[in-house]
Formats: C-alpha cells, structure tokens, sequence
C-alpha cells in the first residue's frame, strides 16, 4: 500500500516538471480562440461550471480578471498539488467549496487554456455552432417583425418601400427622424420625406415613438445585414402555403359553379333524364362531402395542446441532438413511451439553468429561463445554492398528452421500437423540428394497417424468426416478409 | 271453401263467462305495465304540460347539442412521477415474492404488480407454493372500500397517538392491578410475531396467548400432540399414494389447511398403467368424494365406528366397536391398504381427538411412508380447550384485556351472544382487523391493519421452511400492523421491519442474504426433529367415541366452500359469484339434502319459467339453538340421514349489502364440532338460487369420456372403437372420422405458434382456482345473484359438474322401456352418483361456428390458432353465443362499470385498481369470451423477440394453466414439437369435445380413468 502510493507521488512529480517545462516553452502563446474555447469548456469544465452561477464549482465568467494566468494554468492542471504546495488563494477556494476538490486536467495544454479562458472573458454571446451571437441583429430583427413587418418587407414592396439596405441610401439621423415621426417631416418640407410620401400614394407612414435610438439602429442593423438562409426558407414555404390555399379556393370555387349549373338545370329544364341525372350528382357530391366529413371525427393530426412548460423539441432534440430515448427510455421495454419523470429533467438541467441557445418566434431569455424555472419550482431545486430544498413538497408537472389511442386499442412501443426497429419519427414525424409537439400522424387503424402491409420485418439478426422466417419465406416464395404476412392484421392482437 | 271453424285459444273460453278470458280479450297486456318504472312519477307525467310537440322540440335540441358537445374530444393529462423509482417502468409488471397468511389460507406467492398496484396474484412454483380461489381473489380484498380505514375507540375516530396513550395507560393500570392480558388470534404460524408476543409478556407479565381456528381441526392437532409431542400436524406425502382411504377428509379441498391436490394428482394420472386408488367414506358430496374411484355414503356417527372396525381389520385388535352397515366396504378397503403397504395411508375429516389417534395409528401400523412427522405442518394451531377455558375466564371477570388479531369470535363462536356478553366483562377489548366486523364493531378498539400485500411478516407454514411477506403497495389507508403496535406498547423504538430482520438475521437466514430470501420469499432449511413417538391407549379412545357418536337423528355436517372458506372474504364479490364446484350455485349457503330425505320431509327443488332454481326452506334445531329459514339444496351424493352446511355465510357488519348472504351456520357449531345431532322442520317460503348448471347428467352422451384402469390398460382393445371413440361418417360409401369431413377451407397453422390448450380430467379436481384466476386476469364483470338467476353470469371459464345416472342404454334395453321414459329417468341422478368435472371455455375451434355468422366480421381467426374477439367491433346480435355448440360466449347485457345498479369492484376507484390495464373493459352490448390469454401470449413472443431467442417450452401461459396447481391444465405451442401440450395432444387419451360437429377445437381434453380395481 505505502509504495503505491509512493510511487504515485514520484509519477506525479515527474509528469508536473515535465508539464512545467513544456509550460516555459509555450508561454509566449497567441491569442485564445474563444469558439474553440467553448467547445473545450463544454467538454470539460461544463459538468461542474456555469459561467454566471455557482454550480459545484464557482462562475467562471471573467475569471481571467480575477486570476493571474499562469495561477490559472497550474491550478487547472493540478490543483491538488497547488492546495498541497500552501497556494494561500488555492487553499481559500478549496475551503470554500465544501473541500470538493476539482478533477486535475493534465490533458489539456497551455493553449487550451489560454483558449478556454479567451472563451470565459468574451463578452460576446456565441451561438450554438460557436459562432458569435449578433445581439443587435437579433433584436433589430425581433423589433422589425413586431413593427415594421406590417408594412415592409425586405426585398418586396408591401405598402411601404423595401428596406433591404436602407443605410446605404439614407443617412442614419434621417432615418431615426422619420421613423418616429414621418408626418412631422413631411410637414417641414423635407424633400426626401416628400418623395417618398408622393411615391407611395400618400399612405401615411405610422409615428414609433416608443423606439428607442438603441432599437431603431438595431433594427437598421438588420435591415443591412439582411435575413440568414434559414428564415428565407421560411418565406418561401409560406409563399407555398400560400399558392395551395389559392388552388383550395379556385377548387371550391368550380364546384360551387357546377352546383350552380345543376341547380338551374334542374330548375329550367323539361328533361326528365337530365333533371334526374343532376339531382344523383348533387345527392352523391352531397353524401361525399358528408362521408369525408364523418370520417375526420376523431382523428386529430395536427393536435397541438399548449403544454404547462413551453417544452421545446427543437431545442433538445434538434438543437443540442438529445436522443429521443434518453427522456422517453420505456419505449424499448414497455408498452408505454413514457413521459420523462422530473429527475429525468434535472439531470441536465442541475447544470443548464439558463437558456444560451438559439431564440425562436420572438421569445427572449427570460422566457425560456422562466420556463426551465418550471421544472424547480415543481422538484424544488434552489438554483442559487445548486441543491434541493429540504421538506419541499415536490409536485408532478401535469402534460396534456397529444397521442391519445383509443382505449379499445392496444399498442405496444417496444414491439415497434426494440423488436421492430422502427424510428420514432416514423410515427411522429420531425420531432426535432417541433418547438411544440403536434400530432404527425392520424392514428387510425387504416394509418397502421397500410404501414403493416407494406413494411418489411427484419429478421435477420433475430433468433426468435430464424425457424418462421424458414417456413415463411418457402410458403410465399419471397424472402421479404411484410408484419401483415406475418399475422399483424390480425384483429386480437391489437384488440383485446 | 271458406269454413267457419272456430279454434278455441284455451279450455276456458268454453264456460259461458269466464273473467280471465274477458281480460284477455280487452287487455292487451293482462298486467299493467310498469311504464312508472321508467317514467318516474305518473301523477306528475299526467299534470304535465308538455305536448307532443314540445317534447319532440326538446328531443330535437338535446340531439343536436349532445353531438356539437360530442365533437370536441377531450383533453386527457399525462403525470409522469416526479421522483421516478429505479425498478418501475410504466407498462411493465413487476413481479414480488411474497406469502399470504390470514388464519385460513397460507400460500407462497407471487405478486404481479403494475404501475405500484397489486393486480394479479400466481403461484410461487420455486416455492413450490400453489393458490386455491380465495388466494388468487385475495388481491381484490385489498381494494375493498368497506375496509376500516381510521382507528375507532369506543366508537369515535381517533389518531394512533391517542390510541397508544390510552391502552398503554391502560395496559400499565392492568400490570399493577395484576389482571391478564389475552391474545385471542388466529393461526399465526409467524415465528417473528410469536417471539414479539412473548417480549410484550415480558414487558407485561400475566399475558397469554389463545389461538382459535374458526374451522377448528383442534382434535388432529391435539391427538398428535398426544402421540408425538408437538402441536402441529403431520404432513402428508401424496405423491406416494397407492391406496388412500379418507373418512369424512376433504383432502382435496381444505382439510387440514390444503394444498395436497398438487401431489395427489402426480398419482391419479395413469402412467405405465399405474394410478393410484382413492376410496371416500363420506356424508356430504365434498371435492374429495367427487374425484374418488370408490365413494360409500355412511353418516359420521357410522364413520367412526368403520375407522375403528378397519383398524381391528389391519392390526388383529379388538377394540369396542360395533358393527356397521358398510363394514364390507371397510373389509376391501383394509385389503388394499395392506397391498399397498408403505404407500398406503388413512385420512380421517372429523373434528374428533379420539378418531384422530385412531387414524395415527393406523397409518403408524402401515408404516405409511406418506405421513410424514417430522416436517409438521403449522397451518392449524387452534385449540379448542383453551378457547372454551377463555370464554369462561372472561365471563368470570378474570381477563383485563383482550386483543383480538385475525379473528372475529362474534361471527364465528357457536354462541355469540354469550361470547359478546363474556367481551363486554373485559376492561380493554380491541380487535384488530381489515373491516369492521362484528367484532370490532363491539370491541373498545377497532384497529385497523393492513392487508397482507401492505404488510412486512413471516410464516413457518412447515417445520423447517420459512416464508416471508413483503409489502407491494403503499398502505392505502390509515393502518398500523399489529406487531408495529406490540413493538410501540413495549417502548420500544423500532418498526415490525427492524424487528422482522433482525430476528430474521440472528435466528433463521444463518449464513443466508437477507435479500436474496427477500427476493425468493422463501427459505428451506433442515427440519429439526421435534417428534418422538409415544404410545396412547386406544381402547380408552375406543370407549369415548362409543359415548360420543350415538346419535339417533339427523347429523348435520359443516363443510366450507372452496369460494367462501371460513368466511372472512365475504366482502370479495368474485369469491360471492364463484358457483360452488359441487352444487354450482353461488351467491348462497343452504343444507344440502338426499332425495330420500327431502321427499320423507316434502321439501322440493324445481325450476321456474326462466330456468333459475328455487327450493323449499327449513328450522334446524339444535337443543335451545335454532336457525331459521335455510333454503334446502337437494344434493345427489348425499348420505341419507345426513345433511350439509357451508360455514362462512351469513355475515353482517363491515360489508357491501349485497354481499351478506346466506346464514350464518356458526351459530350451530357447538362446542366446534365437525357434525351435530339436528332436528329439521320445513318451513314456509321458497328460496331462490343462483345455480349455473340446471342439469345434473350427461343424458348418455360423451362430454365427459370416461373408462377404467383395467379397460385402459387392456392393449387388445382399439381405443378409437372403444373407450375414445371417435364419431364415424359415411363418405363415398366408407365410414371415416367426423372430423375428417369438412367444408371449410383450414387456417394454416403449421407457421409460427399454434397454441393448444390441454385440460386433463383425471388431475382436475374441480378447485376453481382457474375461474378466479380468469376472472382476475382479464376483468370479467361481476354481475350479481339476480343475474346470475337469469343466467347472464359473465364467466368465461366454468367448471361443469356432471352426476352419472342410474338409467343407461343397457338397463333400459333390459327393462324395456321406450325412448322417452329411458330420457325421463336418465336426468336423474343416482343416489351415490360418480361425478366428473369438466373445465370448459371457448374451445377455440379452427373451423369456429361464431366466425362465419357475425355480421361484422367481429369474431375471427388468428393465425396462432386463437379465436379472436375484437370488442369495438361487435354490435351485439349474438349470432355468435346461438351458434356456439359449447355455449362459451357471455353477452354484457349492461354496463357493469359506473353505473346505478351492479355496485361492485368495478363500479368503485378503489375496486378498479385491480383492473389488468392489458386487457380492455367491455362496455354494455358486446359478446365477450375466452381470448386464450392473448395478452399474455403476446408478450411472451415479444420478449422473445426483444431478446432475439425462441420461446422455450412453459413460457406461454394462459391465467388458468398458471394458477392450476395439479397441473390439469396445460398450455403451449404445439408447433414445438418438444413441448409437453404437443405430446398431450397426440396422447391416445386425447380427444375433442363434441367432436362429431368438426369444429376442430384448439382445447382437448384427456380421457377420465377411474380405478375401480378392488384388489
């Protein structure tokens, strides 16, 4: 026992002078890459450091002020060993921290830290893909579509002009003028108030005396840097909405013309055949739209209720690529798929107390901060102090189910997920692009037979099918076996 | 020609003027029809001023709004836990071992539980433990919204706290005035209690401790007590049978605690053409003498003095006795008792010291090596003298405090009102228990515990094995358990789990984990020899019970049902429904009589226009004690001057209306004997049954298929020409099987798993554990004695009874007497008729009859050879149930959840609990029947498939092959060759029910072999 340890000390001793060595070449280093920087403290430091709150270890934003580099680097690296050679500050901070001593990080070099610490004194927010945030594009962006948007747009004429690049053609004091209060320029004679008060067939422009200098050069900051691909996208699929919902319209319109013929041709003709002919045409359109209309009770694609916490999938599966069964872990071994518990939540979320991602449909920070409150308030974690309340009486956060199967229907998650090996998104479609889930499919009985016919049941891996498999494929003379072949379109097995 | 004929409707349309033919021709309806009913109030719907048109209006709008309203579908919230537990996954059961003991029953147990509720309880087969119906109905006891949820004293509701602080004054007040303190319990067979019960005397000084079985077995107990030193009884053996001779034992059902059928029915399998041979001296028809080869009626007083005859017979003794009317009978038996030798043994079913010392000893001069007195068995402890000692000790002032743990001597002492007078003279009374029955109702202190699937414990069921119990849910109401209370009065600190483990760890685990014992509910370890043999004068014995069985009148002769035990379940409404497996009558207790006797007294059963049965009533008296109007039940079987009485009825306070039926036949059970001398009277009214099965035989055809051992074994007969015969039909001029001609085009079954289901009837003893355990597994309503009158019981697994008949083909050819006359006598059964029992659910026919006339394609065939019922389907024309030739299918004639008039389980939150969420609740208007467990064998495929393996052999079961302890039933796919239902269904005993109508059923059943070799 006594060598081993011994010899740990040794090692360590020559592992900290070799390190100290590298350390007197690589002093010199460049500048920190702060995106690296991120990268290497979510990696490494995130487990036990926030930048604004304690978690198990201190805040870490602008560290690099509070400490000496060099006192950072060994400290990192091997604060044991600091707290053991009498390190005054080291001491303070272990002693602070409930004697938890911080893991040793050996790997990373001198650079590394250099960039993790570039990273910590940023003032700049950094998206998701570690790219700096443009606040000031953020909020103009936001301001402009709670403002503008009515009237502009960027590239198209609306009622007002396109801003696309208003900056290079109008100077800023001019523009600030005329956003608060267009009418009061027009009035004092400013020619190019006047222009374009003629252009646009004197429509008065809306005074916004409310914006701040702040927001209206947010917003004229947006307008130059103009809309990334992915809202642009957005516009054309609406635009797209907006082409099918005129074919919908031309639709109903021919067919209230052809019932209009109809009708005057029953009216006015003496033709028995074609009077008869008409009134079967109107019955059977009527008893088709009556049918349609009786067989859409019930079902409810598209089924979107407003949840207690504006849970985001886009944010956890999509954004930061959680695995769907890391919340929903019974779908492979139960029938149920299983809501997440809230200690499922606090996994991450002991750590994640804030938002830093990307923000979506005008929500800010504070809204999502106040939703992550949610899971707190339900579990009572003290976020300040990173522990659970004692004697809190902890309540279940009640979701509004979106799936709902008929009772009289069996179905079985882990027969799809485990033995089946169907993705989720088969039947739920692009939950990662679901801020708030919706239903994707109809869930009727017709959806999960046509999926039965005309799936394939792998086989291969699977014991349990070598001997069916045999038998099956000899019978049908196929190799590929669809789940109906294989008795899935039977009716007790679903309902029972 | 047109011709004036005049038909006459009735014989009474000839008299001139007859009043009842003047109503008929100007009513319509001869009663008024009861349109109140529905109306309401018909003063008030007169008054009325809505018109037609009003109403139609009101129709109209109501139409409209209800479907507007209907378009909206409702939110439904989904909980997740806050704190999920590690080994809870939503929609998967967990399984707990466990042991249930409540002074009746005790069963090592598995417990399946979802989502944290109890819901369905199995045998634990490494324990080699087995459940009985009220076992497997346990877990619905537990939901029961009539259990005692707060602790009373004196009446009012009080906090535990309160409760300590006043007994335990009490109790001190009691110690310094030296009064004793009694415990007055059940069987407890609980070492961890016992040891706490002596640390409470300790603590307490002058304590004592009475154990009181309401259904005494005291004299087997205290004659081998006598003989070899132990309270306990002997175990027995039954796999080594070659010859048993039981008088009065009900060893099949619960003589002596039960649980023998599973042994017993190793022997009465014929293997290499050997099976065991069973004779039954006994009065009522009881499960035992229903499966014997040899059944002799004799009364109990005859009973008695046969025992001692055979034992004069064996041994060459000549104890005083005398002589008897079946002392041939004795004679043969005592042959082949002495043939078997070491595998013979004698049972004996009276509560009598005397005859059970005798028994001993006959089995001690076998040698039987079935008996077996070393690994006693602890199921019975009571003890009829102390009770008797206590009850007058009490009357005398002399008892301080009583506690009163699984017991409720005010329903079932004899006298109850001395016994309720002698607890009125105790200074502290308190009762622990469930519900608040009649004794907790009386006491000081009503307690209240929780059900053995809350509660921690332990149970040494046999010398040497030693169980415990777990909790599986959270205690759902405010509950203490006894032993936690103990444990407070003593000061001590500790809970019972404490306690439990540490007694556990320092006397019984021994080198053993506690959590791996946890997690088996068992531990077996080397008996310790306890016994040593000692020899008793018989001829004393000998002298007694000439004194004590001389009786001259009727005996009347207690028995328990297999539903309803000692009655402490009374509150179960599947147990309340389950038709006794002997008179299939449920809902009820009644004496059971002869023919003979029934037409001596005029006492009469017959049938009422829509087939319920009803009876006539009696007083029985016994000296001053009298028990009015008990319906009578004429049983074929019946020893003829005798007659039968279920205990466990009649009880009154703690439960459901509904539920308190029957009579109490306690209030006769003097001076716990098992018969009594009894006077009967008949009575006026008429008693209405709810009995299942109207018709007692077979009326010469084969359901049942029945032979002998000696025929079976004779290898020069064709079995299909004989004693399996297989119907024959001509086809191009040549006779083949019935079952080869077919117009249906087959299912192919050959891929995949074919299930079949085997049922044996020489193993089935007709327990009906199965039915309960259906009943359990697939949420069949429970639908109430009227309904059940009007047969719509709702049972999709049933056990039918069939006597045999005097009147057969022969005798009727030899007598020569006409078609119709032979049919008239052969639906009456013999006297000591030979009874079969026959499991019937649906047979899962390939070529199903209900299939091809469902309208809506409802009922269909599955490629594993099920008979699909899809529920949603179904809009109830019942095509189906006409055209089923087995008559399996059950129609939900109502809605039995949530409604007004059926208040049972299911119409409660808390009786729903038990619900099995795998399996949908049927509503009002749909068939329903046999699935064949599909959801169980459906996740056992799926677990195969999860972990990419075949299913082995055992896997698949359906509810009732699981619960089946003697193994009758068995289930599995006989497309595995190797499996054991596949070679029972190629068994030469094998055959299909009805197989005439080439239905091709999935169910077979095995061929009924009855020994009847004398020698």
């Amino acid at each position: 026992m006594r060598s081993v340890l011994k010899h740990n000390q040794q090692k360590r001793l020559v592992i900290s002078l070799f390190l100290f060595l590298i350390f007197t070449l690589t002093i010199k280093a460049q500048e920190g890459d702060p995106t690296k920087g991120k990268e290497l403290f979510n990696a490494n430091c995130a487990a036990c450091h926030q930048l604004e709150n304690r978690l198990v270890g201190p805040p870490l934003k602008k560290i690099g002020e509070k400490r000496d580099q060099k006192w950072l680097i060994k400290w990192i690296k091997d604060s044991q060993a600091l707290i053991n050679s009498g390190d005054k500050d080291a001491i303070a901070i272990f002693e602070e921290y409930n004697k938890i001593p911080m893991l040793a990080f050996p790997n990373l070099s001198d650079q590394d830290v250099i960039d993790i610490l570039s990273y910590t004194d940023t003032d700049q927010m950094l998206g998701a893909d570690g790219k700096p945030i443009d606040e000031a594009y953020l909020n103009g962006k936001k301001v402009f579509q709670v403002n503008c948007a009515a009237c502009h747009k960027l590239e198209k004429k609306l009622i007002g002009p396109p801003l696309g690049n208003i900056s290079d053609k109008r100077q800023m004091p001019w523009l600030k003028s005329f956003i608060k209060d267009s009418q009061a320029m027009i009035k004092s004679g400013d020619k190019d108030a006047v222009a374009i008060y003629e252009e646009y067939q004197k429509v008065l422009m809306l005074p916004f005396p409310q914006l701040t200098e702040k927001e209206i050069e947010d917003v004229i900051h947006y307008t130059t840097v103009g809309d990334n691909e992915e809202s642009i996208q957005l516009d054309a699929e609406m635009d797209n909405a907006d082409l099918e919902l005129y074919r919908k319209w031309i639709v109903r319109f021919v067919i209230a013309l052809i019932s209009l013929i109809l009708i005057i041709i029953i009216l006015s003709t003496k033709n028995l055949l074609l009077k008869f002919l008409s009134i079967a045409m109107i019955v059977l359109g009527l008893t088709y739209y009556a049918f349609s209309w009786l067989l859409q009770i019930g079902v409810d694609d598209g089924y979107q209720p407003i949840q207690p916490i504006a849970f985001s999938h886009k944010i956890h599966s999509g954004d930061n690529k959680i695995n769907c069964q890391y919340c929903h872990s019974s779908a492979k071994h139960s029938k149920t798929s299983e809501i997440p518990s809230v200690n499922v939540c606090m996994n991450c979320h002991k750590s994640i107390s804030e938002y830093k991602g990307i923000l979506y449909d005008g929500y800010d920070k504070a809204f999502y901060d106040g939703e992550i409150q949610k899971i707190y308030d339900a579990v009572g974690w003290d976020k300040a102090n990173a522990k659970y309340k004692e004697n809190f009486v902890q309540k279940p956060i009640q979701w509004i189910r979106v799936h709902n199967l008929a009772d009289f229907a069996y179905f079985n998650h882990a027969q799809h997920v485990t033995a089946g090996k169907v993705e989720c998104k088969t039947c739920h479609g692009p939950v990662e692009e679901m801020q708030e889930v919706s239903q994707f499919a109809p869930l009727t009985m017709g959806w999960c037979v046509d999926c039965h016919r005309t799936t394939e049941v792998s086989m291969a891996t699977n014991d349990y099918y070598e001997e069916i498999h045999k038998a099956l494929a000899k019978k049908l003379g196929t190799e590929k076996v669809t789940v109906a072949q294989m008795g899935g379109l039977e009716c007790g097995k679903c309902h029972h | 020609m047109a011709s004036d004929k005049k038909y006459w409707k009735s014989v009474e349309e000839l008299k001139a003027y007859s009043p009842l033919i003047e109503k008929l021709r100007n009513d319509e309806f001869v009663e008024e029809i009861p349109i109140d009913e529905f109306l309401g109030n018909k003063e008030n719907l007169d008054n009325s001023s809505t018109t037609r048109r009003d109403f139609l209006k009101y129709v109209g709008f109501t139409t409209v709004a209800a479907s507007v309203a209907a378009c909206e579908g409702p939110v439904i919230k989904s909980i997740p836990y806050v704190i999920k537990p590690e080994q809870v996954v939503p929609g998967v059961a967990d399984f707990y071992a466990t042991t249930m003991a409540d002074g009746y029953d005790f069963a090592s147990i598995l417990v399946k539980v979802r989502e944290g509720r109890p819901i369905k309880i199995e045998p634990n087969k490494l324990a080699g433990g087995s459940t009985n119906a009220r076992v497997q109905a346990s877990v619905l006891s537990l939901y029961d919204n009539h259990r005692l949820k707060e602790p009373k004293a004196y009446d009012k509701v009080i906090d535990w706290n309160e409760v300590d602080e006043q007994i335990v004054s009490k109790l001190n007040d009691l110690k310094s005035n030296g009064k004793e303190i009694v415990f007055l319990t059940g069987t407890l067979a609980s070492p961890s209690t016992e040891s706490l019960i002596a640390k409470f005397k300790e603590k307490f000084g002058n304590v004592r401790h009475v154990q009181y079985d309401a259904v005494s077995e005291s004299g087997a107990v205290d004659a081998f007590e006598e003989m070899y030193g132990v309270r306990a009884l002997p175990n027995y053996d039954f796999s080594k049978v070659k010859t048993v001779v039981s008088f009065g034992a009900d060893f099949l059902g619960d003589w002596q605690g039960g649980g023998f059928e599973a042994d017993f029915a190793k022997t009465r399998v014929p293997k290499d053409g050997k099976m065991s041979r069973h004779i039954q001296f006994e009065a009522n028809l009881t499960l035992s003498g229903a499966n014997s080869d040899k059944r002799v009626l004799a009364k109990p007083s005859e009973q008695a003095f046969a025992l001692i005859n055979l034992y004069n017979k064996l041994t060459g003794n000549n104890l005083p006795s005398k002589k008897t009317t079946i002392d041939a009978e004795v004679e043969k038996a005592a042959k082949q008792l002495k043939s078997s030798g070491k595998n013979a043994v004698v049972v004996c079913g009276i509560n009598d010291k005397n005859l059970q010392l005798i028994t001993l000893a006959i089995n001690k001069f076998l040698s039987s090596e079935v008996v077996d007195v070393v690994v006693t068995r602890n199921m019975r402890q009571g003890n009829d003298a102390e009770v008797i000692d206590l009850v007058a000790d009490m009357y005398a002032g002399k008892v301080g405090a009583l506690f009163m743990y699984q017991t409720n001597p005010v329903y079932t002492m004899p006298i109850s009102a001395n016994f309720k007078e002698a607890l009125k003279k105790v200074v502290l009374s308190v009762s622990f228990s469930m519900n608040d029955h009649e004794t907790a109702s009386v006491s000081n202190f009503a307690l209240p515990t929780p059900h053995y699937l809350e509660s921690w414990g332990d149970v040494s069921i046999k010398n040497g094995s030693f169980s415990l119990m777990q909790p599986t849910i959270n205690p759902l109401f405010n509950t203490n358990q006894f032993q936690d209370c103990l444990l407070r009065w003593i000061g001590s600190e500790e809970t019972y789990y404490d306690y439990l483990k540490k007694y556990w760890e320092s006397n019984i685990l021994i080198g053993a984990a506690w959590s791996q014992t946890l997690h088996d509910g068992f531990l077996n370890k080397q008996p310790k020899q306890l016994t040593s043999f000692k020899a008793v004068d018989l001829s004393t014995s000998a002298q007694e019970i000439a004194k004590d069985f001389s009786n001259k009148g009727f005996e009347l002769c207690f028995y328990t049902k297999t539903g309803m035990g000692d009655g402490q379940m009374a509150n179960n409404p599947w147990l309340q429904e389950f038709p006794d497996p002997i008179t299939r009558t449920s809902w009820d207790n009644y004496v059971t009589i002869s023919d003979v006797d029934a037409k001596k007294l005029g006492l009469q059963n017959f049938n009422v226009s829509n087939g319920a049965l009803n009876g006539s009533k009696v007083n029985l008296t016994i000296f001053t004690n009298e028990l009015k109007d008990v319906p009578v039940y004429i049983q074929p079987g019946q020893a003829v001057g005798t007659i039968g009485l279920a205990l466990g009825y009649g009880r009154t306070k703690g439960m459901k209306e509904d539920m308190m039926t029957g009579i109490n036949a306690y209030s006769l059970y003097n001076d716990f004997k098992s018969f009594q001398e009894v006077t009967i009277e008949k009575t006026e009214g008429i008693h209405e049954f709810a009995c299942v099965q109207l018709h007692h035989t077979m009326m010469g055809r084969d359901i049942i298929k029945e032979t002998t051992l000696s025929t079976f074994n004779d290898s020069s007969i064709d079995p299909s020409d004989t004693w399996n015969k297989t119907t024959k039909v001509s086809m191009d001029h040549k006779a083949v099987a019935a079952s080869s001609v077919t117009l249906w085009d087959n299912h192919d079954t050959t891929i995949g798993h074919h299930f079949n289901l085997s049922i044996d009837l020489n193993a089935c003893t007709g327990c009906g554990a199965c039915v309960i355990a259906c009943h359990a597994e697939n949420n069949v309503p429970v639908v109430g004695k009227v309904e059940v009158r009007n047969s719509r019981d709702m049972h999709w697994l049933r056990i039918d009874r069939y006597y045999s008949s005097d009147m057969n083909d022969e005798v009727a050819e030899t007598m020569d007497l006409g078609v119709l006359d032979k049919f008239n006598q052969m639906e009456v059964p013999s006297g000591n008729p030979e009874v079969a029992f026959q499991p019937v659910m649906c047979q899962h026919c390939n070529n199903a009859p209900c299939e091809t006339v469902c309208p809506v394609a409802a009922t269909t065939h599955g490629h594993q050879g099920q008979n699909q019922m899809t529920y949603n389907r179904c809009v109830g024309t019942r095509y189906c149930a006409n055209n089923c030739p087995y008559k399996v299918r059950r129609f939900n004639w109502f809605k039995y959840k949530e409604n007004d008039e059926f208040d049972f389980h299911m119409n409660d939150d808390l009786g729903r609990m038990v619900l099995n969420p795998d399996v949908v609740v049927r509503s009002r208007g749909v068939m329903e029947k046999c699935s064949m467990c599909i959801q169980k064998t459906q996740l056992s495929i799926l677990q195969a498939k999860n972990e990419g393996r075949v299913v082995a052999d055992g896997e698949f079961q359906t509810a009732c092959s699981s619960a089946c302890s003697s193994n009758a039933i068995v289930f599995g796919d006989v497309n595995d060759k190797t499996s054991q239902v596949a070679k029972l269904v190629e068994d030469q005993r094998a055959y299909h029910l009805l197989d005439a109508i080439g239905t091709k059923p999935n169910v077979v059943y095995q061929v009924k072999v009855r020994n009847t070799n004398e020698s």
